[in-house]
């Protein structure tokens, strides 16, 4: 048998593998089990030959997605060999057993350390992305824009809405109903109007945040996802919906309701 | 008359009307903003890319310029081949790196290109001279704060840091000459620009005879495609790109903020259409019984189609005007924001204010208030007299 394996080693030397990632086997047309040439840099005419063994999902990465670069994973000598890099890595990933233990290692190792420095993986995370805050920041400061211009929408369309009330106001008062009432009636009104505007708005934001999500994860081809709608982000909708539908229902009820009914029939 | 009745039919309900122009005013300066959005980055980077009149330039292949660590061989071979070109007036090769300089007990780290001071295009010189010589170096004001050096003074810059040794590949003493400005410079970047065979020195020998780019100046614009595809014929380790094609990969990197300026935009010019169409047909409605006695009195129909489209329009005008000088406001408030994108030229503006984007901006939400005026008025204008005085009089 170990006879047998050496005879197998001999007729198939060990060919080295790599991973590639399903966004350059799809451009290049490569598939598992296929040998392919790679090399240090462009147009080089010596190369490593090796064996395409798995094909990767690429991962939900934000820095990647205005990149078209495509990933390739392969053992780390042979790219240390290939990149002309001798025995360096730029990095080490080193998994603790918790929090405490973290904090231990990272004490440990930089008190000890010579030519290079150890740093929390969330510490890195967050220095990586201050690209991601920036748009962040971009993104909160169109919603509030945008914030803006839909109250004041809501305001105008509920002030109309009241105001059409007019003259039922005028005759609910001619017959004797309470200010109180005419304007509880035309804020609970308002309130359903809100609550029911919310409703279909929730609906239309699945809507549009499946469309966004379809379309840019085809654009940008990744797994990532660019519209969530997050419970906190419901609760902020329906909540200044309801807000600015009842102010404004409060504000055009008082003012109907504080106007002599004569005078709201136009007379 | 038609104005007249236009306007006061806009007071008579002040709130109302008040409510509608600040509606409209926050939807155009959404607009205004996206407008610049769509094509102020672009505008501003191809300005960038021509500010030095270079046209083209040599990455090594399949990157852009900078975007790696990658660098181009053989400088000088590919400099040879560059001059046969008629076409090409002008190469400047840059080397891109990193040096430190010692300051007491601590380490100044900058970025630094080699260049040939003579036909550089990176950097604009604001006091002092360009580094003729082979110990010149010039820098930004962000290098002469973090360093505390002033032009005259000599510095140890070494490069090649190795973090296991902690020793520099090379150093040298050099004499900084000139304080730049970095066309190309991020906010907050250290910088600093020497002649390229010092970089290149500094570099060590696997770096001797390196660039990272080639910027190129070429006689005639139409003459651009054409040297850059014998550019990529001749020396083979490289991408030529053009202002044309940097910008179609710009477009594609940025494309995300394009799309968004595109739906936002549309958006906001129909929420203000929604808003004035709203309003102006509640306004209609409101006043259907003077409408037909105004109709009943001999007024013509295309009277009262022009009254109703005046009143939608001077909304959205009104508005507006308004809205343009907020959305400035807004506008320079979210490039602040933007701007502060690491790595990101301090000269690249996401929202570039053209007068042709104020026009655009005005003149959609012009049109949206003749639309909205559209179908209230024709409605209006419609009218049977008779019958709609009758239910009036009833109502």
């Amino acid at each position: 048998m170990p006879l047998l394996a050496a005879l197998l080693l001999i007729q198939h030397p060990l060919q080295r593998t790599i991973a590639i990632d399903e966004r350059l086997a799809e451009d290049a047309h490569i598939r598992i089990g296929d040998r392919v040439v790679v090399s240090g840099a462009p147009n080089a005419t010596m190369g490593d030959t090796v064996i395409v063994s798995a094909i990767v999902k690429r991962g939900a990465d934000p820095a990647e997605i205005a990149r078209s670069e495509y990933r390739v994973r392969m053992h780390l000598d042979q790219l240390q060999s290939l990149a002309g890099y001798g025995d360096r890595v730029d990095r080490f990933a080193v998994a603790t057993r918790g929090p405490a233990a973290t904090e231990k290692a990272l004490a440990e190792i930089n008190a000890s350390a010579f030519g290079f420095e150890a740093h929390r993986s969330r510490d890195i995370a967050v220095e990586t992305s201050k690209t991601f805050q920036v748009v962040s920041r971009f993104h909160k400061a169109i919603g509030f824009i945008t914030i803006v211009a839909s109250a004041i929408f809501l305001l105008c369309i509920m002030l109309l809405k009241v105001e059409e009330r007019r003259r039922d106001i005028a005759a609910l008062r001619l017959m004797g109903i309470s200010r109180y009432t005419v304007v509880l009636s035309v804020v609970a009104e308002a309130a359903l109007l809100a609550l029911v505007g919310s409703a279909l708005g929730i609906a239309l934001s699945y809507i549009a945040s499946t469309f966004i999500n379809w379309y840019y994860q085809g654009v940008y081809r990744t797994p990532l996802y660019f519209s969530l709608i997050t419970p906190p982000i419901l609760t902020l909708a329906v909540v200044l919906s309801l807000v600015l539908g009842i102010g404004a229902g409060l504000l055009a009820s008082l003012r109907l309701a504080r106007t002599p009914p004569i005078s709201l029939f136009g007379r | 008359m038609r104005f007249a009745l236009a306007w006061s039919s806009l007071r008579r309900h002040t709130t109302r009307t008040l409510l509608a122009t600040l509606g409209v005013a926050v939807a155009a300066a959404m607009l205004l903003d996206m407008v610049m959005m769509s094509t102020g980055m672009r505008e501003s980077f191809r300005e960038l890319l021509l500010s030095r009149g270079f046209q083209l330039r040599l990455a090594p292949k399949g990157t852009l310029p900078f975007d790696t660590d990658a660098t181009i061989k053989n400088t000088s071979g590919i400099l040879t081949i560059l001059r046969t070109n008629p076409a090409i007036t002008t190469v400047s090769p840059v080397l891109g790196g990193t040096i430190q300089i010692p300051r007491g007990n601590r380490v100044v780290t900058s970025s630094a290109l080699g260049i040939n001071p003579l036909v550089q295009g990176d950097y604009e010189l604001l006091a002092g001279k360009d580094p003729l010589a082979d110990d010149a170096i010039v820098g930004n004001d962000d290098f002469l704060k973090a360093t505390g050096a002033r032009i005259g003074d000599t510095l140890d810059i070494a490069s090649g840091y190795d973090p296991e040794l902690r020793t520099y590949a090379a150093s040298r003493k050099m004499v900084l000459t000139g304080r730049v400005r970095f066309l190309y410079g991020a906010a907050d970047q250290l910088a600093t620009a020497m002649r390229l065979g010092t970089l290149q020195q500094l570099s060590g020998t696997e770096h001797a005879n390196d660039a990272s780019l080639f910027m190129i100046r070429i006689r005639n614009d139409s003459e651009v495609e054409g040297v850059r595809r014998w550019t990529e014929r001749m020396i083979p380790g490289v991408s030529g790109i053009s202002t044309a094609t940097a910008l179609v990969q710009v477009d594609q990197r940025l494309s995300y903020f394009r799309q968004l300026a595109v739906i936002l935009g549309s958006v906001s010019l129909f929420v203000g259409f929604l808003l004035v169409t709203t309003l102006v047909t509640v306004s209609v409605n409101e006043r259907i019984g003077e409408i037909t006695v105004m109709r009943a009195l001999g007024v013509s129909r295309s009277h009262i189609v022009q009254q109703i489209v005046m009143e939608a329009t001077a909304l959205m005008i009104t508005g507006s005007i308004a809205g343009l000088g907020l959305g400035l406001a807004t506008g320079h408030y979210l490039n602040a924001i933007l701007s502060s994108f690491p790595g990101l030229p301090v000269a690249i503006n996401f929202f570039l204010f053209q007068p042709s984007s104020a026009w655009t901006a005005l003149g959609l939400l012009a049109l949206s208030g003749i639309a909205a005026g559209v179908y209230p008025s024709f409605r209006a204008a419609s009218l049977p007299i008779a019958t709609t005085l009758r239910q009036d009089a009833i109502a």
